[in-house]
C-alpha cells in the first residue's frame, strides 16, 4: 500500500497468483473488459510471443470521489511457469492482497498444490505468512470437462479460512465477484492496520459498491459477497503469525 | 548512460509515483515528433516536463518575436507572456487558453499518464485567421519598433482557430499516451529482466553459501573421524597385544599343561585376537593414509620378487579353495620407484580378495607388463602438446574367474567399509577396509587402480604405477 497524503490518494497492490495456464491473465482481461472506460487504464501485458506471461500483467483501476480519498488499484499477475520463480518473488513483494487462481481440472490438482506451496515459500522469503495475507482462492475453468465437483470444492472450502470462488474467466463468470471478495478482505485488513475509514472519512461499503458498479455488477455488496462458496469473509484483522 | 528510471524500484515504476516523462520517452525522438507536428499543422509546439524542463521545441524564434526581443518594451511583454503561459492553471478537462493582449493565443494541455500529470504541452502562439491587423497593444509596446514591420510580421504569424488547436492538442495527447505506454512497457520489461537476473543470482549465492557451510562442516567431521580412528585403534591395539601374547604363552604351555579342550579354547581366543588385530591395523593404516601421516619408504623395487612372494604366501589359501594361482610377468621389466612392503600389501590384499570370490576350479592370475601413461590428464586441455609426455609405467593385473563386480559398484568398492553384498548372510567375510587402503596406497605411488571385466567371467583389478618418480608436480 502506498499512501500519498498530499494528493490524498491510496494505491493498493493486488496480485493474482497461481499455476501456469490457470487463467490469471484471463481474469485481468475480463476485469478490463468489464470495467467502465474511466475506471480502468490500459492492460499492460509483458508476454512472450506464445502468449505466456513473461514478467507480469498490470491492470490499473482508479476510483475517485469516494469520501476524500482516491483509491488506485494495481492488479498484477505473476508468470505461472515454474522457471520464473524469481520473477514471481519480485512481483508478489509488497502485495496487499492475493487472489490464488486454481485450475479446476482434476489433472491439475498437483500443479495447484505446487504453486500454492511456492506462494507460501515466496511470502516466507519476504517475512510473511499466508495467515497474514488477505487471500481468496478462485477455482477457474468450471466449464471444462473432468473438473473437481462443486460439492467437493464446497466441502473443502467449508473447512478452510480463505473465501473460495468458482469462475469461468473466459466468459467473465465469477471474475468480478472474486475481485470484490479480495478487495473486501484487503480493505478490512488495511483499515484494521491503518484506520483508513476513520482517518479519511472513508465509507468502505460505498466504495465496494462503487467498484462493483464500475466493474459492471450493480448488485448490492452483501449479495455479491455471497458468491463465495466457503471460507470466511468476515475476517477483520488477519491473525498474525 | 542509464536512464534515470533504471535506478528506480519495481514499486516506484509500477505503483505510479516514480515515473516521469523523461523516463518513458526518448528526448531526441520527442523533439523530432514536435518538429514534424509543426511542419504538418503550422502551430508551434513546446513540451515541458512536470518540473518545467523543456523537452521539445518545434521551431526557432518567430520573426515577430525576434523583432519584439530587439526592444525593451517587447522583451518585457514577451517575458510576461512566457511566465503566464508556463504557469497557467489547467481546468478539469486538463486544458487552458491564454489570449495575449498583443493578439496571439496560446493553448496549454496536460500530459497525463496513468491518471497523473507528468508534463504539459504548449501550442502557440497562433493568431485567429480573421485577425489580419495587429491590436493597438502590440503597436504600442515600444516606440522604437517600426509599426509597418510589426504589421507585416503579425500577418506572417501562424494562423489557426482555437477549436482546431484544441482538437490537435487532444490528438497529440492520445498519441503521446500511446508512446508513453509503450515506453513504460519497455522500461518495465528491461527492469524486470535485470531484477529477475539479480534475484536468481542472489538465490544461487544463497544456495552456494549453504552448500559451502555444509561442505566445511562435513570436512571438519571427516577430520574428526580420522583422528578418532587413529586414537581408538591405537588404544585398542595395546591391550589386544597382551591378550594375544598371553594366549600364545598359554597354548605353548608356559603356564602349565592344558587339556585338549582348554588348548582349543585358548587357541580360538588367540585366532580371534589376531583377526581383531588385523582389523585394527587396517583402521590405523586407513586413518594414517587419510590424515596423510603415513610415510612411504620408496626405493628402486623389483616387481617379480614381490609378486612371487605374494603368490607364495597365498598358495595355501588357494589350494584350500581349489583355486589355481598363476604368476605371469613379462621379461625385462625395470625396477620401479615404490615402497616394496606397501606394494606387497596391495597385491596380497587383491589376491586374497580374488581367491575369496572365486569358486573351486577357478583361476587367479597375477601379471605385470610394461605400458605407458599420459602424464597430464585429458581434462587439462591447455598445453597438451607440451604436457602430455608419456611416462613408462608397469601395469599389474589381478584377474579372477569369480562372481564379478557389477558395473555400478565398481566406483564404490574403494570406499571404506563398503561391501558389494552388505547383507548379514553374505558368504565372504572382511571388514570392507582392504580396497580402501589399496587405493590410497596406490595413490601414494602416483598410480591408478580400476576394475574391468574378465571374459568370460570374473573381475580384473588393473593397477598402473609409473616407473620413475614424477618430475612434473
Amino acid at each position: 500500500m502506498q499512501l500519498d497524503f498530499v494528493n490524498r490518494e491510496l494505491t493498493i497492490k493486488l496480485v493474482y497468483y497461481g499455476p501456469a495456464l490457470s487463467g490469471k491473465t484471463t481474469n485481468l482481461q475480463a476485469l478490463h473488459k468489464a470495467a467502465e472506460p474511466g475506471a480502468s487504464g490500459r492492460l499492460m501485458t509483458l508476454e512472450t510471443k506464445d502468449d505466456r506471461t513473461l514478467f507480469f500483467d498490470l491492470l490499473p483501476l482508479t476510483f475517485r470521489n469516494q469520501g476524500s480519498l482516491a483509491v488506485r488499484l494495481k492488479v498484477f499477475t505473476v508468470p505461472g511457469q515454474v522457471i520464473h520463480a524469481s520473477t514471481r518473488r519480485l512481483v508478489v513483494q509488497g502485495a496487499d492482497g492475493i487472489a490464488f487462481i486454481a485450475d479446476s481440472r482434476t489433472a491439475e490438482t498437483q500443479h495447484n498444490t505446487d504453486s500454492f506451496m511456492d506462494l507460501r515459500e515466496n511470502l516466507k522469503q519476504h517475512g510473511l505468512t499466508l495467515r497474514q495475507m488477505p487471500l481468496i482462492i478462485q477455482f477457474n475453468k468450471r466449464d471444462m470437462p473432468d473438473v473437481r465437483s462443486d460439492a467437493e470444492i464446497a466441502d473443502l472450502a467449508s473447512k478452510g479460512r480463505e473465501p473460495v470462488y468458482l469462475a469461468v474467466a473466459t466468459r467473465g463468470v465469477g471474475v468480478v465477484e472474486s475481485m470484490i471478495g479480495l478487495l473486501h478482505l484487503t480493505w478490512s485488513a488495511l483499515d484494521a492496520e491503518h484506520d483508513l475509514n476513520k482517518k479519511f472519512g472513508f465509507d468502505s461499503k460505498a466504495f465496494l459498491a462503487q467498484v462493483a458498479q464500475k466493474l459492471g455488477n450493480p448488485k448490492p455488496i452483501p449479495e455479491i459477497l455471497k458468491a463465495c462458496v466457503g471460507g470466511a469473509l468476515d475476517v477483520l484483522r488477519p491473525e498474525a503469525g | 548512460m542509464l536512464p534515470p528510471a533504471a535506478a528506480k524500484t519495481f514499486d516506484e515504476l509500477t505503483l505510479g509515483h516514480g515515473v516521469s516523462l523523461e523516463d518513458l520517452i526518448d528526448r531526441d525522438a520527442l523533439g523530432e515528433m514536435v518538429k514534424s507536428f509543426y511542419d504538418l499543422f503550422g502551430v508551434p509546439l513546446r513540451i515541458f516536463s512536470e518540473d518545467g524542463k523543456l523537452l521539445g521545441d518545434s521551431a526557432d524564434q518567430l520573426p515577430l518575436y525576434a523583432l519584439l526581443n530587439s526592444a525593451k518594451g517587447g522583451r518585457v511583454a514577451l517575458a510576461e507572456v512566457a511566465g503566464k503561459v508556463k504557469n497557467i492553471s489547467l481546468g478539469d478537462d486538463g486544458m487552458a487558453s491564454y489570449p495575449c493582449p498583443t493578439g496571439e493565443h496560446y493553448r496549454v494541455a496536460a500530459i497525463q499518464y496513468d491518471g497523473k500529470l507528468i508534463g504539459r504541452m504548449i501550442l502557440g502562439p497562433f493568431v485567429h485567421p480573421a485577425q489580419v491587423e495587429p491590436p493597438a497593444a502590440l503597436l504600442a509596446l515600444d516606440a522604437e519598433l517600426d509599426s509597418a514591420r510589426l504589421r507585416e510580421l503579425f500577418r506572417a504569424m501562424p494562423r489557426a482557430e482555437d477549436d482546431s488547436v484544441v482538437k490537435l492538442a487532444r490528438h497529440l495527447g492520445r498519441t503521446l499516451d500511446l508512446l508513453l505506454f509503450s515506453g513504460h512497457r519497455a522500461l518495465l520489461t528491461s527492469n524486470m529482466h535485470l531484477a529477475s537476473v539479480r534475484e536468481s543470482f542472489r538465490e544461487l549465492e544463497d544456495k552456494n553459501d549453504k552448500l559451502q557451510t555444509a561442505f566445511d562442516r562435513l570436512k571438519e567431521l571427516d577430520r574428526l573421524k580420522s583422528n578418532f580412528l587413529a586414537t581408538v585403534s591405537h588404544e585398542l591395539r595395546t591391550p589386544l597385544t597382551s591378550i594375544i601374547g598371553y594366549s600364545e604363552m598359554l597354548v605353548e604351555g608356559l603356564a602349565g599343561e592344558m587339556t585338549g579342550e582348554q588348548r582349543e579354547f585358548v587357541q580360538t581366543i588367540r585366532d580371534k585376537g589376531e583377526q581383531l588385530l588385523q582389523l585394527i591395523k587396517g583402521l590405523l593404516d586407513l586413518s594414517k593414509l587419510e590424515s596423510g601421516t603415513m610415510s612411504l619408504r620408496k626405493t628402486q623395487t623389483e616387481i617379480l620378487g614381490i609378486l612371487r612372494d605374494v603368490a607364495q604366501t597365498m598358495t595355501p589359501t588357494a589350494r584350500k579353495k581349489e583355486v589355481e594361482l598363476v604368476v605371469d610377468v613379462e621379461n625385462g621389466l625395470p625396477l620401479i620407484w615404490a615402497d616394496s612392503e606397501r606394494l606387497r600389501q596391495v597385491f596380497l590384499n587383491l589376491t586374497e580378495n580374488a581367491i575369496k570370490f572365486t569358486p573351486a576350479q577357478g583361476k587367479v592370475t597375477l601379471s605385470a607388463r610394461m605400458t605407458a601413461i599420459e602424464a597430464a590428464r585429458p581434462e587439462d586441455a591447455g598445453g597438451v602438446v607440451i604436457l602430455s609426455a608419456r611416462r613408462t609405467a608397469i601395469e599389474f593385473r589381478v584377474s579372477d574367474t569369480g562372481i564379478g563386480i557389477p558395473e555400478l559398484e565398481r566406483g564404490r568398492v574403494f570406499d571404506a567399509f563398503y561391501q558389494v553384498d552388505s547383507s548379514s548372510t553374505r558368504e565372504a567375510g572382511g571388514t570392507g577396509l582392504g580396497l580402501s587402503i589399496v587405493r590410497r596406497l596406490i595413490d601414494g605411488h602416483d598410480g591408478t587402480v580400476r576394475i574391468t571385466d574378465n571374459t568370460p567371467k570374473g573381475t580384473v583389478f588393473v593397477v598402473t604405477i609409473p616407473v620413475k618418480r614424477a618430475t612434473i608436480s
